[in-house]
């Protein structure tokens, strides 16, 4: 039974967070709006316009769009795909072994996340040119490593520590091989953590503009780059520009919302002991 | 079910030695128990027969074949483990399972289900089949355990203190139920444990460990009433041991002995007994150090003549009986006393021993030298091991 | 002048949906218990049956939903925790971690203003007498266990108050370590003669320190009474089965005549026992009730015993006592012995019971039944 006081201030606390929501969303409402302007009507209308699909057809199936999206693919999914296969094994690795200088490791790899994209471009764009994988797909997954790897691995490390060591020993004991144990027995453990920071990760590689920006150039183009494509060399086609921007964060957003449920929990879970 | 033998065998993690020279023989069919302190290295003996652990040194044997080199999965032991080990995201029916369908093992769904359901009968837990180990508590969570163990046909069992996280009276309830048990199961059992009282009801035959090291092994009337040194002998019993320092002297027609309280000295006589007295003859025995059992030691709260003098320290229950710990000199004894008693703190209590349940140590090495009434403990000792 | 008296002490759960539900809504029911000054007593009781509940409205951390709390004459109902004049001695330590021993120790004198040597001649009063004086200048971090509990308590009784309150603070050391810290707490309060309520589910440690012991189950009081009473003449069944390690052998029986005799006659089974003679006045032929005896009390019988034969299932040796367990129908009825005789299984022996150690309970209720007297 809500007092008179407490419902004034329910319906303000309302208020506040809704103006807050649309200011924050504002740009990506604006823009999804001007997807669906005409050239001429994207300065003059705001709420209130003739809504075409031009922009829609000159994007999507006249220009190489298709192709912008398929390099992002591959370039961001490639990049996940060879931190899972390397960071999992390399995760337990430091959960389970003690070796010489073991947080040293553990740090350095952490460390690849704190300098800023833009710092170590221009050092890389020059051994790229050198050793020849400026421009190519091998070039920008290797590089999407940065991204990608120390997330992956500091989450699933979490993981893998919070089973306890006596599980192993029980399957052994029961009779399974090595890989069997990994696969049967650790994996469906430490796929929470896997899947959500895997998908984190993804949605970092797909976001990532400096890379590919300075190392690739025709050959390798992944949307976030290509959108620039639009921008035109005398004139911005802003519509298209809206449609290239939005279809690109479309991926994102659709991930993100699937598995929010499961994002706080699968990172968090592993990484707090006890 | 098999033959168990370590010959030698040393195992170091990094700087710590925690094996130094283990050598031990567990026959087959035996339920034989390694018992020590914590961190005496049972575990590590126990994952060594298992093949978790690699010996540094030394042999493992399953009924005379070398195992060293053998993986844990081809050794077919079964193991329970401290905390369960039960894998979290299977339910109870497949943990149980888990052996018998890998590909060693292989047995068919039907034999599976057949096996299962006699474990979970005799471990009575036909109603948690279908539970996850998150569902369980710590006492459903041990019989889970067990119960992954019984539906196999291993060589040997293995169980690391499956009882230690169980409160006092599940873990009384279940030892008992283990007991009956192992007498049905009739196979070849090693059990670690830090409790004495599961020691000596559950082994044929226990093994003393301490920092790496056999101290002794023998059957639990051996090791209780002739244990080989002081550490032995304080860690089977409760309340502990009483060990003090005596003077014998002689006198005539036998021997008394002297020892301190406070400033004073009490005099007692050592009853006549054909054994004590030819040890101290030959050994021309004159400082040891003198054992006697709480059980033995008898009080008063009135002076009485052969009874010296003491001040309580604390009385408390441990049970079905309590223990009155009194002051004397420097030292603290222990007796047993009935629950329900009016005594007082600090007050005055008087003490006599019964010297002709005494064990006597050498008062430097610690070492066992001889008891009272040895030939008869002997004797039960060997009946006993028929048992 | 009692130290602490409860009065018709209510606690309703608050649906905040943390605690799971038991079978009534009241954590505490209808809770009546006067503590005289100076005495030790505990709550004993399994968890979850309100023991600690009922210490947090005594200490003035709950609300009481009814009833009265009075410490000494005075009413503390509406009282905050500190000006209620107590100690408390909690599980979780919650030492103040940057401070040092003795800076614990004499926080809440400080806190209070208390004068500077005043501080410290108590400190240095209290140190000895809990052992805690070659740690004065440590860090917690650097404590054991043990230490820790002393300086706890320490903490507790520097302010000399009224009451003294701890709830298990025992419950994170192990087996040695524990019984040796119960001596100190015995000694302890004995020397201070502090009015002391002490909050446990280990019935040995209740046992073994206090003066009186109050066990509560599913916020009830079952019985109120010195370790010797609960022992010796439970009021039920819960009671009889909670105190004693090993547990009193509770079996259900009905109860035969046989020329005259009465005897304890068990499902499944052939035992009989004799009906201790001064039972006849409340039992009948085919009277059902449960029958409860310790496992000390049962006796192996001499070869001229009337008891009924019985075959051993399990026989442990503990070096101090042997340990025989009898199957009795479903249930296992164990007896313990100091007999130096060495039992196998499948061995036969007669039992007995200690006649006067032998109770009746209801069937239904599990009340205990007890002879009329005259």
């Amino acid at each position: 039974m809500k007092t008179g006081k407490q419902r004034t201030l329910y319906v303000l606390k309302n208020l506040l967070l809704l103006i807050y929501a649309v200011f924050a969303l504002f740009p990506l409402i604006w823009m999804i709006l001007i997807s669906f302007k005409s050239d001429t009507e994207v300065f003059t209308t705001t709420f209130l316009f003739h809504p075409t699909l031009a922009n829609y057809r000159e994007v999507l199936i006249r220009s190489d769009y298709g192709r912008y999206i398929r390099d992002s693919v591959v370039v961001s999914g490639g990049a996940v795909l060879v931190s899972i296969i390397v960071g999992v094994p390399a995760a337990y690795a430091l959960a389970r072994y003690n070796f010489p200088r073991k947080e040293d490791l553990a740090f350095q790899i952490l460390s690849y996340k704190f300098a800023p994209e833009i710092l170590v471009v221009l050092p890389l764009f020059m051994i790229y040119q050198k050793i020849g994988l400026y421009d190519s797909y091998l070039g920008l997954i290797w590089v999407y490593q940065l991204i990608s790897l120390p997330l992956l691995i500091w989450v699933v490390r979490g993981y893998f520590e919070d089973i306890s060591v006596e599980i192993e020993y029980a399957a052994q004991v029961d009779g399974y091989s090595w890989y069997q144990i990994f696969f049967k027995m650790l994996v469906p453990l430490i796929k929470p953590g896997l899947v959500s920071s895997a998908l984190l990760a993804f949605i970092f590689a797909w976001n990532s503009f400096t890379f590919p920006l300075i190392l690739s150039s025709n050959k390798v183009y992944p949307v976030t780059v290509a959108i620039m494509k639009y921008l035109g060399t005398d004139s911005a086609h802003y519509g298209q520009l809206a449609v290239a921007s939005t279809v690109s964060a479309l991926p994102a957003m659709i991930f993100a919302l699937c598995i929010q449920k499961h994002l706080v929990r699968g990172l968090s879970f592993g990484a707090v002991k006890g | 079910m098999a033959e168990i033998k370590l010959e030698h065998v040393k195992k170091a993690f990094g700087k710590v030695q925690a094996l130094s020279d283990i050598t031990l023989d567990v026959k087959d069919k035996e339920f034989f128990v390694l018992f020590g302190p914590a961190g005496a290295g049972k575990t590590t003996i126990l994952n060594t027969i298992a093949g978790i652990t690699m010996p540094d040194e030394g042999t493992v044997k399953f009924d005379g074949k070398v195992m060293n080199l053998i993986d844990p999965a081809h050794r077919n032991v079964a193991m329970v483990f401290e905390n369960y080990a039960l894998y979290p995201q299977m339910t109870v029916y497949d943990n149980m399972a888990s052996a018998l369908r890998s590909k060693l093992y292989k047995t068919s769904e039907e034999e599976i289900k057949e096996r299962i359901a006699w474990a979970a009968k005799v471990m009575k837990m036909e109603n948690l089949l279908e539970r996850l180990p998150s569902q369980l508590s710590n006492g459903q969570k041990q019989r889970v355990a067990m119960g992954r163990a019984l539906v196999r046909t291993p060589n040997v069992f293995l169980m690391d203190e499956p009882l230690a996280h169980l409160d006092a009276k599940l873990r009384n309830s279940m030892r008992t139920e283990l007991k009956e048990m192992q007498a049905n199961l009739g196979s070849t059992c090693i059990y670690v444990t830090h409790d004495f009282m599961e020691a000596m009801a559950l082994g044929d035959r226990i093994a003393i460990i301490n920092e790496g090291n056999i101290v002794q092994i023998g059957t639990g009337d051996e090791i209780y009433y002739m244990p080989c040194n002081e550490f032995t002998a304080s860690l089977m019993g409760d309340p502990q041991i009483n060990i003090f320092k005596a003077r014998i002297i002689e006198e005539a027609g036998g021997y008394s002995i002297l020892f301190a309280v406070g400033e004073d000295a009490v005099n007692l006589p050592l009853p006549k007994d054909a054994g004590i007295y030819k040890a101290i003859k030959e050994n021309g025995l004159e400082y040891v150090d003198l054992g006697i059992r709480p059980q033995n030691v008898k009080y008063a709260f009135e002076p009485t003549e052969g009874y010296f003098k003491a001040s309580v320290y604390s009385y408390e229950s441990i049970g079905n009986k309590s223990v009155i710990v009194a002051e004397c000199g420097d030292y603290q004894l222990r007796m047993i006393a009935p629950n329900g008693l009016n005594v007082a703190i600090d007050s005055d209590v008087y003490i006599r021993f019964e010297l002709d349940r005494s064990i006597l140590f050498d008062e430097n090495t610690k070492k066992y030298i001889v008891r009272y009434d040895e030939e008869n403990f002997k004797a039960l000792a060997n009946n006993s091991e028929g048992k | 002048m009692a130290g602490l008296t409860l009065n018709h002490l209510y606690k309703r759960y608050d649906n905040s949906g943390k605690k799971k539900k038991t079978k009534n809504d009241f954590a505490v029911k209808d809770l009546n218990l006067v503590c005289e000054q100076g005495e030790f007593v505990a709550l004993l009781g399994p968890s979850g049956c309100g023991k600690t509940t009922t210490l947090r409205m005594i200490a003035g951390l709950e609300e009481i939903t009814d009833g009265e709390i009075y410490i000494g004459e005075r009413l503390v109902n509406k009282l905050h925790p500190k000006d209620r004049n107590i100690g408390l001695a909690f599980e979780d330590y919650a030492m103040y971690p940057p401070l040092n021993v003795y800076e614990n120790v004499a926080f809440n004198l400080r806190a209070k203003g208390v004068d500077k040597n005043e501080i410290d001649k108590k400190v240095r009063e209290i140190a000895p007498l809990m052992q805690i004086n070659d740690i004065l200048d440590k860090m917690p971090v650097k404590l054991s266990g043990g230490q820790k509990q002393r300086v706890n308590i320490a903490r507790a009784i520097i302010r000399e108050p009224e009451l003294l309150l701890m709830d298990e603070p025992l419950s994170h050391l192990d087996g040695k370590a524990r019984q040796a810290m119960r001596t100190e707490i015995k000694r302890l309060i004995n020397k201070i003669k502090c009015t002391t309520v002490y909050v446990t589910h280990d019935q040995l440690e209740a046992m073994s320190l206090a003066d009186k012991i109050a066990i509560i189950n599913f916020g009830v009081l079952q019985q109120f009474g010195t370790p010797t009473e609960v022992y010796d003449d439970p009021a039920n069944e819960f009671v009889a089965s909670f105190i004693g390690e090993p547990p009193m052998n509770i079996l259900e029986t009905t109860i035969i005549s046989k020329e005259g005799t009465f005897f304890f006659t068990f499902e499944n089974s052939n035992l009989q026992i004799a009906v201790p003679k001064r039972y006849y006045s409340v039992v009948s032929d085919g009277f059902k009730c449960k029958m409860g005896v310790r496992p000390m009390d049962v006796l192996i019988g001499g070869p001229d015993s009337k008891g009924t034969p019985e075959e051993i299932a399990t026989f442990e040796n503990l070096g101090d006592e042997r340990r025989i367990g009898i199957h009795v129908g479903d249930v296992l009825m164990m007896l313990i012995t100091e007999d130096e005789k060495r039992y196998k299984r499948g061995d036969i022996i007669k039992l007995e019971v200690r006649e006067e150690k032998t109770h009746l309970f209801d069937i239904e209720t599990g009340d205990r039944i007890r002879e009329k007297t005259e």
